[in-house]
């Protein structure tokens, strides 16, 4: 018998039994449709999150910490990079400019009247902005009073601070700046992972920063800093500058010296970042993904359920086709293919689903929505390899039915 | 009434426009002995449509050996009429079983159109059985699911008929057995005897060498069992060789002569010579 003559049976066997079979590719929907929602999702939060540190140009962040502890920059807090480290690392090849940050402590912040306990702003130079954009005005000067927030520190007080308003700082001991805000950044950056956006408040080294230590070399005083960035020439020169920043860092470097025996210096490029973000993203996925593919399994055995139970059902319909000439080949080729059109319009429409899915949930969480069209011919692909492993026993259990018994079958 | 030989209706079967030219053939009661000479003088007109030589059929039951059939000799001629007649447990089924290429025997021979089925594969004697054997069922034995004329149609499908032929033959065999109004019903829509009808036109559907009817009539009330009969008598009649089961004594009339089975061994074969006959004209 030719294949369209038994797609033709089988389907006629499907639709025969409407209710049973939407229920049996409704398992198989679920399946695929969990599958490919996880997907899409994980797929379309690496995009996001990638997508926002790669583009934050060729950056190295510097930082130090207790050994084999590498967390993202932020977590170092021992000001061991002198004026003069900074120096050397600035006259490396391909350096464009290296930026130093360092927290200065404050007791609270004062706003039109209004105060708030705050703990520490961050004392940096200009070129910390240079690969920032202003939603408004613009970076500060080095040695002014001015300061710069990102948007989540803007919105900190009941009234919404702008551009050359007054911000007052409490230092503690009853000192207190004054500072004019002069831009706010567009974005507050990553909080790390996802997190709401931190507020942070941007002030000038020469002006705030105090912070200085001995350096080991000659006993001079300078400003210290717990983190530094190295900004390469370009994205490509970061290969370059990195093993000669590092080997300056860990062995000639003041830092070296200064640093608690137990800390190590660490270097961190994006690379090393997005790598770091793909591999906790793509372990995440895989991890929900797994629990999705237990759900289309779940689906598969639902159609093999249902062909059991068609095949005992039909006992007699294979007896007859089998005394009017049907051979077992032609029996296992009509249930084969009523499993696999149930597994393939499973998948098909779950491709559909769990694609709607992804997309409703990425645009709920404000993701950049990924897509990839090739996930339909895997969906056919799977729904082929779930029909075919569904239904080959129960085809095979039909094909080998005794007609005489099966006649006999009431 | 006599046009086309066996050989060549084999292979122009499925356009073939009427049952009334089924066969040239009508083989009389010739004994063993005979057919055998005959066999070699004039093979096609001779050669039985099935042909039983020393069947056994065993079964192990509890340890202990049955003989479902125990050594039958039998010949069943072209175009001829045989009625099977037995108590419950003498091997009817057996019989149409192991005829139908359903079963094999455990000892003997058997022949289907010349051809020896005995030693034949599954898948072998599947197509034997898909071109040589039209079965009739007590139980019509429809697929619920499909229209009368894909019912008829189903043996062509499973012989790789093409589509259109198969539609046309279909159509013309519901027609001639009554049903030319009644193509696209479902089983469920038609009565009884019209069902049986269908399931008599799907028999005839490849052109097979016997019609098989196990209890054709078993279901039906007497008028719709007058009216069936009446189609085997037509079919018969136009050349098509009948095997038919029943314990009914005078549905077996009907036929040319009845084969009483007794404990799986052939107790006699009766010549009915005051045949009872359900057409009117005849």
């Amino acid at each position: 018998m030719n294949l369209l003559e038994s797609v033709r049976m089988s389907w006629r066997a499907i639709t025969g039994h409407r209710l049973r079979s939407v229920l049996t590719v409704l398992g198989v929907v679920i399946g695929v449709g969990s599958v490919i929602t996880f997907v899409t999702l994980g797929a379309s939060l690496q995009a996001a999150v990638i997508g926002d540190v790669a583009s934050s140009s060729p950056e190295i962040g510097v930082t130090v910490g207790p050994t084999g502890q590498q967390g993202p920059p932020g977590t170092s807090s021992v000001p061991v990079f002198t004026e003069h480290d900074i120096d050397q690392l600035r006259a490396i090849e391909h350096v464009d400019t290296v930026v130093p940050r360092g927290s200065v402590g404050v007791s609270s912040l004062v706003y039109e009247n209004q105060t708030i306990a705050w703990d520490s702003v961050t004392a940096t130079t200009p070129a910390q902005f240079d690969s920032e954009t202003f939603k408004n005005g613009e970076s500060f000067e080095d040695g002014t009073e001015e300061a710069v927030l990102n948007p989540a520190a803007a919105t900190m007080f009941d009234e919404n601070i702008s551009v050359g308003d007054s911000l007052t700082i409490r230092l503690g001991e009853n000192r207190s700046r004054t500072v004019t805000v002069v831009g706010v950044l567009n974005a507050s950056g990553s909080g790390g992972f996802g997190g709401p956006p931190q507020p942070a408040i941007y002030v000038p080294t020469d002006s705030f920063y105090t912070t200085t230590v001995e350096r080991p070399a000659n006993g001079e005083e300078q400003r210290a800093y717990p983190q530094l960035t190295i900004r390469a020439a370009s994205y490509d020169r970061v290969a370059d500058v990195e093993p000669v920043a590092e080997n300056y860092l860990v062995n000639e470097s003041d830092a070296s010296q200064l640093k608690p025996t137990s800390y190590e210096i660490s270097l961190l490029t994006n690379d090393a970042l997005v790598d770091q973000i793909q591999e906790l993203l793509g372990t995440f996925t895989s991890f929900i993904t797994g629990i999705a593919v237990i759900s289309l399994l779940v689906g598969a055995i639902g159609i093999a359920n249902m062909m059991l139970v068609s095949v005992t059902e039909r006992t007699r319909e294979i007896g007859i086709m089998k005394a009017v000439g049907a051979t077992r080949r032609d029996i296992v080729q009509l249930f084969l293919i009523e499993s696999v059109v149930l597994g393939v319009i499973g998948s098909v429409l779950g491709t559909l689903v769990g694609l709607a899915g992804g997309y409703a949930v990425a645009r709920f969480l404000e993701f950049p929505v990924a897509f990839a069209p090739e996930w339909f011919a895997v969906a056919v692909l799977v729904g082929i390899g779930v029909g075919v492993i569904a239904g080959i026993y129960p085809a095979w259990d039909a094909a080998r039915t005794d007609p005489i018994d099966a006649l006999r079958h009431e | 009434m006599r046009s086309v030989c066996r050989k060549r209706c084999r292979f122009s079967r499925p356009v073939k426009p009427s049952i009334i030219n089924r066969r040239d053939v009508k083989g009389r009661a010739v004994s063993e002995t005979e057919s055998d000479a005959e066999t070699d003088a004039d093979a096609e007109l001779a050669m039985p449509a099935v042909s039983l030589q020393a069947v056994r059929k065993s079964y192990e039951m509890g340890g202990e050996t049955i003989h479902a059939l125990d050594g039958v000799d039998l010949d069943i001629e072209r175009g001829s009429y045989t009625a099977v007649m037995g108590p419950s447990g003498s091997g009817k089924s057996t019989l149409m079983n192991v005829v139908g290429c359903l079963d094999t025997p455990t000892e003997g021979v058997v022949e289907i159109d010349g051809i020896d089925v005995t030693g034949l594969s599954d898948a072998e004697r599947t197509r034997i059985r898909g071109e040589e054997i039209g079965f009739v069922f007590q139980t019509f034995n429809l697929m619920p699911q499909q229209t009368a004329r894909e019912n008829v149609e189903l043996p062509m499908t499973f012989q790789g008929v093409g589509r259109e032929k198969r539609r046309e033959r279909a159509t013309d065999l519901l027609e001639q057995v009554g049903l030319g109004n009644r193509l696209d019903h479902r089983p469920n829509e038609l009565s009884g005897g019209q069902r049986q009808r269908v399931a008599i036109a799907r028999a005839l559907a490849n052109d097979p060498a016997i019609i098989l009817a196990d209890e054709p009539t078993g279901n039906l009330d007497s008028e719709t069992e007058r009216e069936i009969l009446e189609l085997f008598e037509a079919l018969n009649a136009a050349g098509n060789t009948l095997l038919v089961v029943t314990h009914e004594r005078s549905v077996a009339e009907h036929a040319e002569r009845v084969v009483h089975l007794f404990d799986g061994e052939l107790e006699r074969i009766e010549e009915i010579t005051n045949r009872r006959v359900a057409g009117g004209e005849q």
